[in-house]
């Protein structure tokens, strides 16, 4: 979806099943108005059966409710059912756009990737609520019809009365709400910070402990306790007095229907059943015109949403894909001329080492061959902005360090050749879990330790064998000795292969052909490891 | 896995009960407002049948005013009332609630670190997080809409009686449905709706793992995969939840039924009544309405149940958390006779897991700097922890200045902890800082800051949500400043420079070098240049100390040590 808007996202949730959508609103519009109908049925028992005390009338009408009541209680089963069948995919719908262009080749989704996820997990699921709004709108103004028609049908004084009434009552506790509504979010806001708090001091336990500050955080989470508590009280009064405030409203509304039908009832106007009817659609009513507003704010919930999501959708992708294919196994000839950062020139099969003085320049380097940006790569003279970003990503694999494992077992990860397992010292790692390739690696990667997710990281990277492999940072969370082992098998694994090793490390640099130095954006030094230690700003960067 | 600790349900209560004791007044006049809520709704019905009585028996207009205003004085009441009791009940329930989430957190702080970690950080987690959260909202919808709606079905059962107890027991006719209708609910809702959420949190996690790593998926090219990993999982939640859905419907639809067997038998007994002359037409009328406004409430009520019950399994994981025993005070609290450290026989093994360490012998002068050395997995982690009194070693004993672990008063007075864990408190870096030492004034506070060289202002605003997210090196100053504020005569870093890449290393070893100044220390060493300048170098190899000495000492000897050395330092030569 080029260019969408948040109403372009609302009308695709809303048509995810539009012939369920439909359904739903008419089932649960006739659920609405059988709701209605009770009291009215309940009404005609009374005036022509109990009122007459004629046991003919009396069993054709209960005849009549208990019709009511199925096709009440059919309608009601089939219909909410439905309704949230279709806001669930309709959520599903949405959801898997944003994933879908969140992982496009060509990037560019903008936001940080927890902003992302938030996007396809909660705004996805508010955006989907569009369906609520609409079966339960078509729902409330059915009911409002019916009900106008039965009061206008019985009475056109009463009737006026009470749809008259119903919107005034209404406003009345709107306008009486409004103050609720900034307490109730200072309310959340000091709840939420207190677990925030609580949180913050659990995840930190272990420091806490450490340094032995457990009567601090005490305090501190005591403060954000009361103000909660605090926060909670004043808002309970204002709760409180609104809850009697608009029961207060509601019961005059209430008290003045059945006054004005009681007084039509004495003049004979309306009968006995019209009166309990009245009375009844009256209390009905409310309910309603109440979902009507309240639905207002669903909707502009779902509107936020659809922005955001809009926003993730219509954002302008981060480089521009080419059409080109590379031969099934380039030789691996790199040149990269990056606009105002270095020039990188790599021969086939060559290790070289580059160690960047400041940050900035490992980025822009890392994001050029990764085809994350647009800049001129090539391999072995092909421009690679020309290629599908698959191919040119399969040709010049960027293993970066803050790579992610993907969920599934180590095998789904590494593979199961035991070659790229051993280069990274991953196989040590295999050892030690309980199913060994076979073991799970867990949420994120979460139950292995940082050294351990590092190296099957690596080992899934060495298995891909692409003819290009960067590698950045692999080694940061390895003990020296492993880091050693690591250096000597990344070099033999891939000898022949084209390496690029963007690190500090001194152990992988070693054993690199050349290492490059970059700094501001240029390449200030080249040797091997050997010869560039006598360099001071080569010293500063890798020797500790 | 194991978990925390569950109280049991007399013990749930009791604790109820223990909680709301202080508070009795208040309960005794909740309940008060809460029955005259309900009671003054009691009498509209009734009200409104003498109106149709009146218009039966064409009385006069003034009657039918003088109802009304009847009617109007009932609803104000009752709107009085009402609002009364969920103004008291917010305030009984919030305070009871303060208090035991206060408690809970206590509790949180003081139980043995290896207590909570053996279930695992995440359930404490979920119980300061999630469970009170659940409790919170159980005290602000549930609870008031259940006990306001078991009030007005029992006082309109009693209205009914009132009535004519035939009336009344029609009313009842529904209730085998209704008890029947509502077990089954609860049970079958409580595992459906733990199971939507359990795959909502897949969900979630698929969304972490592809979303949140979208640059690796396109490295990789996993893009079909993830997005039919996502779509899996997205739809199992969308089944989950429509499994849910659709109990609810049955529910609903039971609950139609049970409605419609009341309203025929409400009508039936009051036609039959009103044949033989027992009651009046209003009568009649008044149950009927009655028995009309009862819908709601039960729909309400047994339908919140499930809230309600999971809102008392909550209650009942944060009792057995506030129950876990804290570690005995010393009984005779002695003070160290100086900063020297001793190790002798340690073992120590996780909750029957394989022993990690096997009899570790160590003794340290005051103020001699060791480092410890070792492959991971050798068991570094777990010596210093047990050193520090974080871990209670399976044998063996630790004593700093002569006296055991266990009977020094005010422990983190005499050994601190720097963890490889950077954790960064959200609030300002002042905040970060008092953690250590509560009464520090701000000079005291930049002093610390000054001494590990951290580059931060007392109100930077730091760590989750608000604040900028600082680097692993700004973090670790910030914890070795804690540890100059705290200013233990004993400290152990565990790898406190790891991870940071070597420009940020070597600005934490000044940072460390500065913050253990004239105390005995012990540091975990991942980067051996650590160990090279320290006083004394201790090898761990699988939970033995295999080698102990001079840096120069053990190169020289061609030890473990010097090919660890070796390892490290080669590619570092000329």
């Amino acid at each position: 979806m080029d260019r969408a808007t948040a109403g372009d996202v609302l009308r695709r949730a809303a048509s995810a099943r539009p012939r369920d959508l439909v359904v739903a609103a008419v089932l649960v519009s006739v659920h609405q108005l059988a709701e209605a109908a009770v009291p009215v049925a309940v009404g005609w028992v009374i005036d022509l059966g109990v009122v007459g005390r004629d046991s003919g009338a009396l069993l054709r009408w209960l005849g009549v409710v208990t019709a009511v009541f199925a096709v009440l209680a059919t309608s009601a089963y089939f219909g909410y059912y439905l309704a949230a069948r279709t806001e669930r995919l309709a959520a599903h719908r949405v959801r898997m756009d944003v994933v879908s262009r969140v992982l496009h080749p060509a990037g560019g989704a903008p936001g940080r990737p927890g902003e992302l996820v938030s996007t396809a997990g909660a705004d996805a699921d508010r955006a989907g609520e569009v369906c609520t709004v609409v079966v339960g709108g078509v729902a409330a103004l059915t009911a409002l019809a019916g009900g106008a028609v039965v009061l206008l049908d019985a009475s056109v004084v009463l009737g006026l009365v009470v749809l008259g009434g119903v919107p005034l009552v209404l406003l009345a506790s709107r306008l009486l709400a409004r103050p609720l509504v900034g307490r109730a979010e200072a309310e959340q806001e000091s709840l939420a910070a207190a677990t925030a708090v609580a949180t913050d001091v659990v995840t930190g336990l272990r420091v806490i402990k450490g340094i032995g500050g457990e009567d601090a955080a005490d305090a501190s989470y005591r403060a954000a306790s009361r103000a909660a508590l605090r926060a909670r009280l004043a808002a309970a009064k204002w709760a409180g007095g609104y809850l009697g405030a608009t029961n207060a409203i509601t019961g005059l509304f209430l008290v003045v229907v059945a006054w004005v039908a009681g007084r039509l009832a004495l003049d004979g106007t309306i009968s006995v059943g019209e009166l309990v009817a009245g009375v009844g659609l009256a209390q009905f009513l409310i309910g309603p015109l109440e979902r009507l507003t309240e639905l207002g704010a669903v909707l502009a919930g779902a509107r936020g949403a659809a922005r955001r999501t809009a926003a993730v959708l219509a954002a302008p992708p981060a480089v521009t894909a080419g059409t080109g294919v590379l031969p099934a196994r380039p030789a691996g000839t790199l040149r990269v001329r990056l606009p105002d950062g270095p020039a990188l020139e790599v021969a086939a099969g060559e290790h070289v080492g580059v160690v960047t003085l400041q940050a900035a320049d490992a980025a822009r380097l890392l994001d050029a061959l990764a085809r994350d940006a647009d800049a001129p790569v090539e391999l072995d003279g092909t421009d690679l902005r020309g290629v599908a970003l698959d191919e040119a990503r399969r040709a010049v694999l960027v293993a970066r360090h803050e790579a992610t494992l993907f969920e599934g077992t180590v095998a789904d990860t590494t593979g199961r050749d035991p070659a790229p397992l051993a280069a990274a010292a991953a196989d040590e790692v295999v050892d030690t879990l309980p199913a060994g390739l076979d073991s799970d690696v867990g949420e994120r990667g979460r139950t292995l330790s940082g050294g351990q997710r590092q190296r099957l990281g690596l080992a899934r990277a060495l298995a891909e064998d692409p003819a290009v492999l960067v590698l950045h940072d692999p080694t940061t969370a390895v003990d020296a000795a492993t880091e050693h082992r690591i250096a000597d098998g990344v070099a033999t694994l891939r000898a022949g292969r084209t390496t690029v090793v963007v690190a500090s490390s001194p152990a992988l640099l070693a054993r690199c052909d050349r290492v490059l130095v970059v700094d501001g954006g240029a390449v200030v030094a080249s040797g091997s490891h050997a010869e560039l230690i006598a360099d001071p700003r080569y010293r500063q960067a890798v020797l500790a | 896995m194991t978990v925390l600790p569950v109280a049991a349900l007399a013990r749930t209560r009791r604790a109820l009960g223990e909680l709301m004791a202080p508070h009795r007044a208040l309960l005794a006049a909740t309940a008060a407002a809460l029955v005259l809520a309900s009671v003054a709704m009691l009498v509209v019905p009734p009200l409104l049948g003498r109106i149709v009585d009146a218009v039966i028996d064409r009385g006069a207009a003034g009657l039918v005013d003088g109802l009304a205003l009847a009617i109007l004085a009932a609803l104000l009441a009752r709107a009085v009332f009402s609002a009364l009791g969920s103004v008291l009940v917010a305030r009984l329930g919030e305070q009871v609630l303060a208090a035991l989430r206060e408690r809970v957190v206590r509790r949180a702080l003081d139980v043995p670190l290896a207590d909570v970690e053996r279930a695992g950080t995440g359930d404490l987690l979920q119980r300061v997080g999630g469970d009170i959260s659940v409790i919170s909202e159980g005290v602000r919808r549930a609870i008031p809409t259940v006990v306001i709606s078991l009030l007005d079905v029992g006082l309109t059962l009693v209205g009914l009686t009132v009535l004519d107890w035939r009336l009344a027991l029609a009313g009842l006719t529904p209730l085998p449905i209704w008890v029947l209708v509502s077990r089954w609910y609860a049970r079958a809702s409580g595992r459906l709706y733990a199971a939507e959420r359990l795959a909502e949190g897949e969900r979630t996690q698929s969304l972490l793992a592809g979303v949140g790593g979208a640059a690796t998926v396109r490295a990789f090219r996993r893009r079909g995969a993830q997005l039919a990993r996502i779509d899996r999982r997205s739809r199992v939640a969308v089944d989950a939840s429509l499994a849910a859905a659709h109990a609810e419907r049955k529910f609903g639809l039971a609950m139609n039924g049970a409605e419609l067997v009341g309203v025929l038998a409400i009508l039936v007994t009051g036609f039959l009544l009103v044949r033989a002359d027992a009651v009046t037409v209003g009568a009649a009328t008044a149950a009927a309405l009655y028995f009309l406004r009862l819908f709601d409430p039960i729909g309400v009520m047994l339908y919140l149940l499930d809230e309600a019950q999971s809102a008392g399994a909550a209650l009942a994981r944060l009792v057995g958390v506030a129950d876990m025993p804290a570690p005995p005070a010393p009984l005779h609290p002695r003070t160290p006779a100086h900063a020297g450290v001793r190790l002798r026989g340690i073992r120590h093994a996780y909750d029957g897991g394989p022993e990690v360490l096997h009899g570790v012998d160590l003794e340290i002068a005051p103020g001699e700097r060791v480092a410890v050395v070792g492959t991971s997995g050798a068991g570094k982690t777990t010596l210093g922890a047990v050193l520090a009194g974080v871990h209670r070693p399976t044998a063996g004993t630790v004593e700093i200045g002569g006296v055991g672990l266990d009977e020094i008063a005010d422990l983190r007075r005499h050994v601190a902890l720097v963890t490889q864990e950077v954790h960064v408190f959200a609030g300002t870096v002042a905040d970060n800082l008092r953690l250590a030492r509560p009464g520090a004034t701000d000079d005291e506070l930049t002093a610390a800051l000054r001494a590990v060289e951290a580059p931060l202002a007392l109100t930077d605003v730091v760590g989750d949500g608000d604040g900028g997210e600082l680097s692993a090196t700004r973090a670790q100053q910030l914890a070795l400043a804690r540890l100059v504020l705290a200013d233990p005569a004993v400290a152990v870093l565990d790898e406190a420079t790891a991870e940071a890449g070597s420009a940020g290393a070597r600005t934490l070893e000044r940072a460390a070098a500065a913050a253990l100044a004239g105390r005995t220390a012990v540091v975990i060493a991942h980067r051996l240049t650590q160990a090279a300048t320290a006083d004394r170098v201790v090898v761990l190899d699988k939970g033995r100390i295999v080698e102990a000495g001079r840096h120069d000492e053990l190169v020289a000897a061609g030890g473990h040590y010097a090919d660890l050395w070796s390892a490290w330092a080669a590619p570092r030569s000329r």
